[in-house]
């Protein structure tokens, strides 16, 4: 079976998988990082959402074999004690339901903020509708984000 | 306390059934002391709900399932609310299975606040009382003498003061009193204050284990193909380019079950990975012999709904007056569909099974335990006692998860490989192999006299009835009529109702707000119709038929649920002021408002939906204002999440929601074929509390039934009736 260096939450992780196996699966199964969701396997939840040298990206479609000297974010790495901007204003909104697919709407509105401290309400619209959440909590997603937005342009 | 009519809800029933007694879940009576005193002491334990060790520090155990609805916090905060403790230090934990009585994990229908109110306040009053009495024999002096504030016994003569943690190993050597006092309402300090979810911060970073996350040591992974057709069995699998991945341990069969989870004939593929477990998967070469009902499709069920709309309703249902002999002079009539849905949950439905020998050991969210043990050890030839649960988080369940088809499934597997198996639905399973809400269609007729008030009512509600779970094609319980049954809210003398279930050979289920989120969208509407055509004000003539109604029993049975009118005005008149009824509107801009009463879980809610017509068919809702009320608001952070996500999942609905079915196969797969409401589509919403002092009722599924009549009322002030869910397939499309 083939061996892949990753770099994930500035941690350096060697597996064994087959190389079409999804990051997915790889952070899940072979290394226990559950923070990031299976919701479809297929692009179309945002569930696995994680951070690849400052992107968005869906976990499950990223083969393991394209991952080697990525830079990858999880939730488990967004920051030590849920005090990224992120964190802290999902939590001052009160946002969670159920919670399973916040992990994924964090990690695209970190992305997103990562790459624009201010963006347009255009870009959050598009950027959020990547994530979905079954319990409905947009609302607080949105006052969030702006939350967000707010603390780090102090 | 007062007791929660039961038989309202067919889950409740069944659940009841097959665990051989009354289910007990949403009103056990008193409180079970835990033996005492503990050696060591190491904490004071004076019953399943609650335990407060030596820092004064507080854990409630929450016997109801955790999918998002907040019982996790609102549970804890009545029990801290009678103990007197600050909320920061109180802890909230998953009562485990076995902990309590049977019933009592049971989590579904909006109950949990409601059938737990007055037992959790009991047991925090109970706990209070005994920290009381500790502090009074150390003082010597009277518990009378003796008050409790914040986490402390205050000695009301000399104001000294002990904490609890203190006192909890003599509180634990006291006998538990039999009767203790209540707080009056009017002394709350955390309740109607809000609070934030317990665990939060675990959601935030990642670390809340759901079902899906849990891992044993040595588990294996495992997807399932199953039979495309409900009922159909195995014939033979060839499972040798399967076996060829790397990962994959072994391929298993197993056979379906009947009533009352309906599991279908599978082959599941073990591996040391869910990847391996998935590629495989497809590789397997089956073949079923799909039995005869694989031709079945919803274009031929909606057919036949409508060619049995005219007929006697197989079942009366509720009947007052006489609809043919008072009829009026103008008639009105129109029919109404709504199709099969799926629960859709984020987290799809898994379960970890393990089992050795005679032992089974199951991991997992169940919002229904009890009855998940008992048919396994039916299905499985288990022992109960030989059943263990280990309940986890649940990604969302929405009445997903009050069924256990998949629980059985991975007990299945598991037997026929010695370590322990994680079983996931992958997506498409989720969305395919459902307990579907139930397709329905419903034929309204009315008529109205020379007073242009409605004289006579007709509903026949025709359905695939959930029946179906438990009874088979033949069910004679079927009729699913809450909200258009004896409960049905407006004045009129002459009321004739029934329904008629119709075969479909696919599961059907329980989905939030239920058969009252189905009924409440043809009766709104039809009453909007019928004031449209009289040229009436649909705001004053639902107040006509309601304001001057006195309360009243929806049947003779001493448990009958009682219906008010009053409510179901008071928050139509509070959305009605809210959204500025009889103000001049923009041009291109309409109004719709819908109320009702989600009369099991004793709450009201009305919505009013604004919309700007964009095009012919096309539209923005503009607006959307709520009104509920529910009694005591326990927190009011969790009951507006509730009303707020609630609005996602009722327009997800009224617009895009549909379930179809061709050669009895569920024809979409996925998110992208099955499509939720996204955040682009979210429109603001305002949301009004009514003031209220009456009893806490339930919220979880209160702020959907509305959603959809509210907004079909919009469109048709702008000239289009849509009589159809979802919306879509009437050509309407929304930005």
């Amino acid at each position: 079976m083939p061996s892949f260096s990753l770099n994930i939450n500035n941690q350096q992780y060697t597996v064994e998988a087959e190389a079409d196996m999804p990051l997915l699966w790889v952070l899940r199964d072979l290394l226990g990082l559950t923070g990031t969701k299976y919701g479809c396997g297929v692009a179309s939840c945002g569930a696995c959402t994680v951070i690849m040298d400052g992107n968005a990206v869906y976990a499950c479609q990223r083969p393991v074999g394209t991952c080697v000297n990525k830079k990858i974010i999880t939730i488990e790495g967004l920051s030590e004690d849920g005090s990224h901007p992120v964190q802290k204003a999902w939590q001052k909104a009160g946002v969670p339901q159920c919670g399973y697919c916040q992990p994924g709407q964090m990690m695209t509105a970190a992305a997103m903020l990562g790459k624009n401290k201010k963006p347009s309400e255009e870009t959050i619209q598009s950027e959020m509708s990547n994530n979905l959440c079954r319990c409905g909590t947009y609302h607080r997603i949105k006052e969030a984000i702006d939350i967000a937005i707010e603390e780090i342009n102090k | 306390m007062k007791k929660v009519s039961i038989d309202r809800r067919n889950f409740i029933k069944l659940s009841s059934l097959s665990a051989g007694g009354l289910a007990i879940g949403f009103m056990l009576p008193g409180i079970r002391a835990m033996a005492t005193p503990f050696p060591e002491c190491e904490f004071f334990q004076p019953n399943a709900y609650l335990k407060i060790d030596k820092k004064g520090k507080v854990t409630v155990f929450v016997g109801k399932q955790e999918s998002g609805q907040g019982v996790d916090t609102a549970l804890p905060m009545i029990v801290a609310e009678e103990l007197d403790v600050d909320f920061k230090d109180v802890k909230s934990e998953i009562a485990q299975y076995g902990t309590l009585k049977e019933g009592e994990h049971d989590t579904g229908g909006s109950q949990s606040v409601m059938g737990m109110y007055s037992q959790l306040r009991n047991a925090g009053a109970v706990a209070k009382a005994m920290l009381i009495a500790a502090a009074a024999n150390v003082w010597k002096i009277s518990a009378s003498s003796c008050a409790a504030d914040n986490g402390e016994v205050v000695n009301t003569i000399t104001n000294k003061r002990i904490k609890y943690g203190e006192l909890v190993c003599a509180a634990a050597a006291l006998p538990v009193p039999k009767e203790v006092t209540l707080k009056s309402p009017k002394d709350f300090k955390l309740i109607g204050k809000s609070e934030k979810r317990a665990g939060l911060k675990d959601i935030l970073t990642g670390k809340t284990k759901y079902g899906l996350d849990i891992k044993l040591d040595g588990m294996l992974y495992a997807v399932a193909e199953r039979c495309p057709v409900l009922g159909g069995t195995l014939v033979s699998v060839d499972d040798a380019a399967a076996k060829k991945i790397p990962g994959v341990i072994k391929v298993v069969s197993y056979k379906g079950t009947g009533a009352p989870m309906h599991v279908r004939a599978g082959v599941a593929v073990i591996a040391t990975n869910t990847w391996a477990a998935i590629k495989a998967r497809k590789l397997l070469n089956i073949t079923w012999d799909e039995g005869t009902k694989n031709k079945e499709s919803t274009e031929e069920l909606f057919k036949t709904f409508a060619s049995k709309a005219d007929t006697e309703p197989q079942f009366k249902v509720f009947n007052k007056g006489d609809v043919k002999k008072h009829a009026g002079k103008k008639e009105f009539t129109a029919r109404y569909a709504e199709p099969f849905l799926a629960h859709a949950t984020i987290e799809p439905v898994n379960f970890v099974a393990s089992v050795k020998g005679d032992n089974c050991e199951l991991w997992g969210g169940l919002q229904l335990p009890d009855w998940a043990v008992n048919t396994i050890s039916k299905e499985c030839a288990f022992k109960k006692e030989n059943i263990k649960v280990n309940l986890a988080a649940m990604g969302g369940a929405f009445g997903r998860r009050l069924h256990f088809d998949f629980a059985i499934e991975a007990v299945k597997i598991a037997q026929q490989i010695d370590k322990p198996v994680k079983l996931l639905w992958e997506r498409a399973d989720d969305i395919r192999f459902q307990p579907y809400r139930p397709a329905n269609y419903h034929l309204l007729k009315a008529s109205t006299d020379a007073k242009d008030t409605i004289a006579t009512w007709q509903h026949h509600v025709l359905g695939t009835p959930v029946a179906f779970m438990t009874e088979g094609p033949d069910s004679k319980s079927a009729p699913e009529m809450d909200g258009a049954d004896e409960g049905f809210c407006y004045d009129v003398p002459n009321i004739a109702t029934g329904y008629t279930a119709v075969d479909f050979n696919i599961n059907r289920g329980w989905l939030r707000s239920v058969d009252i989120c189905v009924n409440t969208f043809p009766v709104e509407s039809f009453i909007d119709e019928i004031a449209a055509q009289l040229k009436k004000d649909p705001l004053q003539f639902r107040l006509s038929m309601l304001e001057n109604r006195p309360n009243f029993k929806t049947g003779d049975k001493p448990d009958a649920m009682e219906q008010s009118p009053a409510r179901i005005a008071g928050v139509l008149k509070m959305v009605a002021d809210k959204i500025g009824w009889t103000d001049k509107r923009k041009p291109n801009h309409f109004i719709g408002l819908a109320t009702h009463s989600f009369i099991f879980a004793k709450s009201y809610a009305a919505h009013a939906i604004e919309i700007e017509l964009l095009a012919p068919k096309k539209f923005r809702i503009t607006r959307v204002v709520a009104a509920i009320d529910c009694g005591l608001v326990i927190n009011p952070d969790g009951l507006l999440n509730q009303m707020q996500g609630g609005l996602a999942f009722a327009l997800t609905q009224a617009l895009k929601g549909e379930i179809t079915v061709t050669d009895s196969r569920v024809v979409e797969d996925g998110y992208f074929s099955y499509e939720l409401l996204r955040f682009d589509e979210m429109p603001p919403v305002e949301i009004y509390v009514i003031d209220s002092k009456e009893e806490p009722g339930g919220v979880g599924e209160v702020g959907l039934p509305t959603v959809a009549p509210a907004l079909c009322n919009a469109l048709a002030a702008a000239g289009y009736r849509p009589r159809t869910l979802p919306i879509r397939n009437e050509g309407f499309s929304w930005v």
